[in-house]
Parts: structure tokens; sequence; C-alpha cells
């Protein structure tokens, strides 16, 4: 049943939980950009600015330490970190778009061998929805089969209301709980109206027809064409709430250090460079295409998800105007041989 | 082997190292021992699958494990120092520790070749990954038909594993034909002169029940494919394994892709058969 929980009641909540030793991340004010970051209190929270980077840093952090490492003389003594650290969380007002590809990440970091770093985090974090009431000339969620109102990966969704407040939905017991445990501050949802919902200005693509043509077009001139300009500067990538390839390094000295994982991107040239020169992604153009096909096709061979949510992040950060919702627009146009 | 329970799937285990084997000028042979007892009692693997190495500080490299499973109580990995991370395994000595994690990947399917003849073909570095499948065989000598290794570098001074190049020699139950490039060959040399491609045609084994193993340079591979076919051996005959730059070795980094084929998980062992129906992207 829908709930109604005031912005005020709403900023009581956050900063109840973070009374109480949660960890409350929400779209924040970082040195003059907006990330998901976590609150010191609700008053830091603004909650109607999309953050630059998506939510999935609180499942999966730029950098992070995974172990370290001690010398003395000929031994080593390694430190395992352990998962079961990681604080418990609630995310608040993440964006369909965001909220919707934490569920497609689940896929990769589960399957077979289980990245405990994700699952735990996962685990521990209540994610509070909140439906998208401005869109802007980059988003096309729409495009890719989502929405404004999108609630997939939403414990709790959040719907604004004219004249204030939201209705709120629960979609899992953790979202329940959450309502559960904090009943004063909801009551019961009256009549007001939800304000008008995005309109994101893209066309549904034909998202089957699309890994129809990747299928047979491993090499295709469309490649070159559409990539000629990528600098390979991997911003798509680190905006991107879906992308998840990630890198291994030491950083330390002889004696001590760390073992970290963190964001790495397929458009960068040394991600397959193989010590012995050999470089099977040795172009851009052939970069380019990897990131389509893993997005597109590659990513539902395996799991049956599509490894995009049309935030439009990667269109407004890319310096040279590189639109992936137009190349797999042009995509689904094209006819299939 | 690393559990799928562990709860940090990114944690290497202790090794020592127990012997360290100059091959070449830059090809060094590591033999590991596990530092913990009941790893080092239940660690099993199979012939093909590879591991993650690290030099502590440094990182960690992907080599397959160049020992037999049969041959209980370590592990050996064999590289060529040529970035960070093997410049720093190099410089490690007889009792360090090193770090391993695997082991990881398919793995030869050896009981289907069971009572088959056997035809390794190797180039230059890459006999590692077929000297475990080698010796996996001759532990068990008599289920495998005639075996043959065509084995080739660019000179004599490349050729790795020469101990056992010069037992495999001796032995009535291996046929091993060595060679070199032209003007690889010192006045000593007493093995065959030419490419490998070119000494494997010329060594003509059968095709008739055999199985192929091609593990070399990609220039190697390109005209040794063509010898096979000609000698008669279908895709489903011939297999080799493929390496690409890797991190995490468990299907998650997402480098290590040929197309959807995850060198990871899905390899590094295929058939020729798979390997023609992949994108040119290795």
């Amino acid at each position: 049943m829908q709930k109604y929980i005031s912005e005020q009641n709403l900023n009581t909540l956050i900063d109840t939980l973070i009374a109480a030793g949660t960890r409350v991340v929400a779209p924040r004010m970082s040195a003059g950009i907006p990330l998901y970051e976590p609150l010191e209190n609700s008053a830091e929270m603004i909650i109607d600015q999309l953050p630059r980077r998506s939510a999935k840093e609180a499942f999966f952090p730029v950098c992070e330490e995974i172990m370290s490492y001690e010398k003395e003389g000929q031994q080593v003594k390694i430190n395992d970190v352990d998962p079961s650290r990681f604080p418990e969380t609630v995310l608040v007002g993440v964006r369909p778009c965001d909220a919707a590809a934490i569920p497609v990440l689940d896929a990769v970091f589960s399957w077979d061998y289980k990245d405990e770093f994700f699952l735990e985090r996962r685990r521990k974090t209540t994610i509070i929805g909140l439906a998208c009431t401005a869109a802007d000339d980059a988003c096309f969620c729409t495009a890719v089969g989502l929405s404004p109102a999108e609630t997939r990966g939403s414990d709790l969704f959040l719907t604004p209301l004219n004249g204030g407040g939201y209705a709120c939905q629960s979609y899992s017991e953790k979202g329940e709980a959450l309502i559960t445990t904090n009943s004063n501050l909801f009551s019961e949802l009256n009549n007001a109206a939800p304000l008008p919902l995005a309109a994101p200005q893209a066309d549904k693509i034909d998202l089957k027809k699309v890994k129809s043509w990747l299928d047979g077009h491993f090499e295709d001139p469309l490649w070159d064409g559409i990539a000629v300009r990528c600098v390979g500067c991997g911003a798509c990538a680190f905006v991107c709430p879906a992308c998840h390839c990630f890198d291994i390094v030491d950083e330390g000295t002889e004696k001590a250090g760390k073992r970290r994982k963190s964001w790495d991107a397929c458009g960068f040239w040394k991600f397959t460079h193989h010590a012995s020169g050999h470089n099977p992604r040795d172009l851009q153009p052939k970069r380019y295409r990897n990131r389509i096909m893993h997005k597109f096709k590659y990513y539902d061979d395996k799991f049956g998800q599509t490894l995009c949510t049309g935030c439009g992040r990667c269109v407004r950060i890319c310096p040279v105007g590189i639109d992936i919702a137009a190349i797999v627009e042009e995509i689904s146009n094209k006819e299939i041989s | 082997m690393c559990d799928t329970t562990n709860t940090n799937i990114y944690l290497p285990y202790l090794t020592t190292v127990a012997e360290v084997i100059d091959e070449t000028p830059d090809v060094r042979t590591l033999r590991l021992v596990f530092q913990d007892e009941q790893i080092r009692n239940t660690f099993s693997f199979r012939a093909g699958q590879f591991a993650e190495y690290s030099a502590f500080g440094a990182g960690e490299a992907t080599f397959c494990i160049a020992s037999s499973p049969t041959r209980r109580g370590y592990i050996e990995c064999s590289f060529r120092s040529v970035g960070r991370v093997t410049e720093e395994l190099r410089r490690l000595e007889v009792g360090d520790s090193m770090g391993f994690r695997g082991p990881y990947g398919n793995s030869y399917p050896i009981e289907e070749f069971y009572g088959k003849n056997m035809v390794f073909v190797a180039g230059g570095i890459a006999l590692p990954p077929l000297r475990t499948l080698i010796w996996n065989c001759l532990d068990l000598r008599d289920k495998f038909g005639d075996i043959t290794i065509v084995y080739g570098a660019r000179a004599e001074a490349d050729l790795v594993y020469k101990r056992e190049l010069q037992e495999w020699q001796e032995r009535a139950d291996v046929r091993l034909v060595k060679t070199v490039d032209p003007g690889g060959n010192g006045p000593e040399w007493d093995g065959k002169v030419g490419f490998v491609p070119t000494i494997l045609e010329e060594t003509a084994p059968s095709a008739e029940n055999t199985i192929a193993l091609v593990c070399g340079p990609p220039i190697m591979i390109k005209f040794t494919l063509p010898v096979l076919e000609k000698l008669g051996f279908s895709d489903e005959q011939v297999y080799t394994t493929l390496e690409n730059r890797m991190k995490c070795g468990l299907g998650k980094c997402g480098r290590c892709n040929v197309g959807n084929v995850y060198v990871c998980k899905d390899g590094p062992v295929f058939t020729a058969k798979q390997i023609k129906a992949m994108p040119m992207e290795f």
C-alpha cells in the first residue's frame, strides 16, 4: 500500500538513521559537483540534482582495498579485508536509471565466484528511489525500455506530489522494514496528484533488433566511423551506472602496501595490452566496438540483460560529443542481413 | 583450490619459492610450494588451468600452471621478464614468498584423449601450457598411443626446458622433433633447422586417432593450422590455449573477452573449431 512522507519527515528519517549509525548516501554537493556521497545531515542533501556519477559507487567504489601485505625478510603476511565490516547503508534519492542498474550489476558480481565486496554492500543497503521529474536532452531511459517511474532496483520508491511531499511505495522486505521501524514519519496517502514526470524525448529502441545486428557485425565500417573522434579518455565508463570493468593494482613499498581494485575502462589502450607488446584492441574503433558490444550484446548473451539504463551521463560528459543513444538508434534502423 | 565459498575471492595463497631455474637468458621457471600445510596436501588442478601469481608490491601476472597435476606437492610457472610484475618475480630467490591465486579456467579434457596419439606443437616461450599436459600424459603413459613433440624456437638459446628436451629425446616412448629457425643453429646443434610449421609438415604425424595441441606465437599458429588440416586433422582434433590480458581471472574484470567468450572462464583451452568461430580479437 502507498504511504505518504513529507519532505520534512524525509529529512527527519535521514537524520534519525544517521544518528543511529547508518550510513546515508544521497545527492550532495562535493567540491561544486553533485555526487552520491555519505551525508553528515539531511541539510546536505540536494535531492533535485542529478549526480555527476552514478549510484554504483555505493557498492563498487572508485578504488578500494582488497588486501594488504607486510614483508619481513623472506616472509610475507597477508591481511584480509573483511567485507562484513561494511556499514548498514540507506541510499536516498536514487534516480530510476541508477537504481535499475544495480540489479544488472548483481549478475556479474554474483555469477560463479561471488564478489563479496559488492554483494555484502548490496545486502546491507536499502535503496530509496525517486521518480524523475526533470529530463534533459541527453536522457534516454525511455529508449532502452525504462521510464522516469521505473522502480526496478528500488526497495522504496518516492514519487513527488503536487503540493509537496512524496507518495512512497515499498518493493521489498528491506523497504517495508524501513517504513515499519519509522512508522511515525509515514502517513496515509491523501489524494494529492503526483508531479508531472520527466518526459525524455527518446523513442523506444528495439534492443532485440540492435542485438541481432550486433550478432552479425563484429566487422563493420560503422565502427571506424563512430570511433574516429573518440579520444579514449574513459569518462563514459566512469560515469556509467552499469560499467563495471576494474583493475587490480598493488600500491606500496618493498616493506608493506595494499592491493586495490579500481575502476577501469575498455576505452583505454592499456586495458588489453599484453606484456609482449601485442594488443588485440590496438585501435580506438576496436575499443569503442567492445563498449557497444558489451552493453548491447555480450552482457545479454551471458546474463540476458542490457548494460545500459539510458541515464545519458556518457552523452553529457563525452568531450567529443559521442552519443551512444544515437548510435544504438542508428543500429536499430539498419537492415539485418 | 580457491574455493568459491571463500569470502574474499581476491585473496592469494602464500607460497615459497623452492627452486629457480633459468631456462633462457630472460625466461625463468619458479617452483612454488604452498606455505599452508593443508593446502599443500589438498591442492589440485587440471592441466591447462592458469593462475594469478603475485609479487607483493608490484601486482599480479597471469601464467598457466606449467607443472603437471600428477606431480603433487608443488606447482611451477615459467615466464619471460617483460613487465613490472615479471621483473619483480624475477628478483625472487629460493625461500622468498610469492602469492598464488587459482587454479582458474577450464582445462584439457584429458580423459577424452585416452587411447589416442598425441601431437604437441609448440614455439618459443609457448611450451609451458603444453608441458603440463606432456608430463601428465607421460606420467600416465599407457593411457596414450604415440606421443610426438615438435618444438622450435628462434635459436638454440631460446629453447626452454632444455633438461626435459634431453630427457624426451632419450625416451623411446616419445618422439621429439626439435628445431630452430634458419640461422638460429650453432655448431653443436643436433636438431632440425626450419620453422615449426615446415618441420611439422615434414614430420607428418598421422591424423588417425590423434589429438594435436598447438601453442605458440600468433604467426606460428596461423601457419600451423593449415598444415594440420593438410595432414588430415579436423578442427575438433586440434586444441590450443589463448592468452589475453587478465586481472581477476574470475569472469568479472571485463578485459580478456574475445567477442562474448571470456578466456578466463570459457578458456583458456579451446579447439580450433571454437577459435575459428570467434572474432579476431586475440
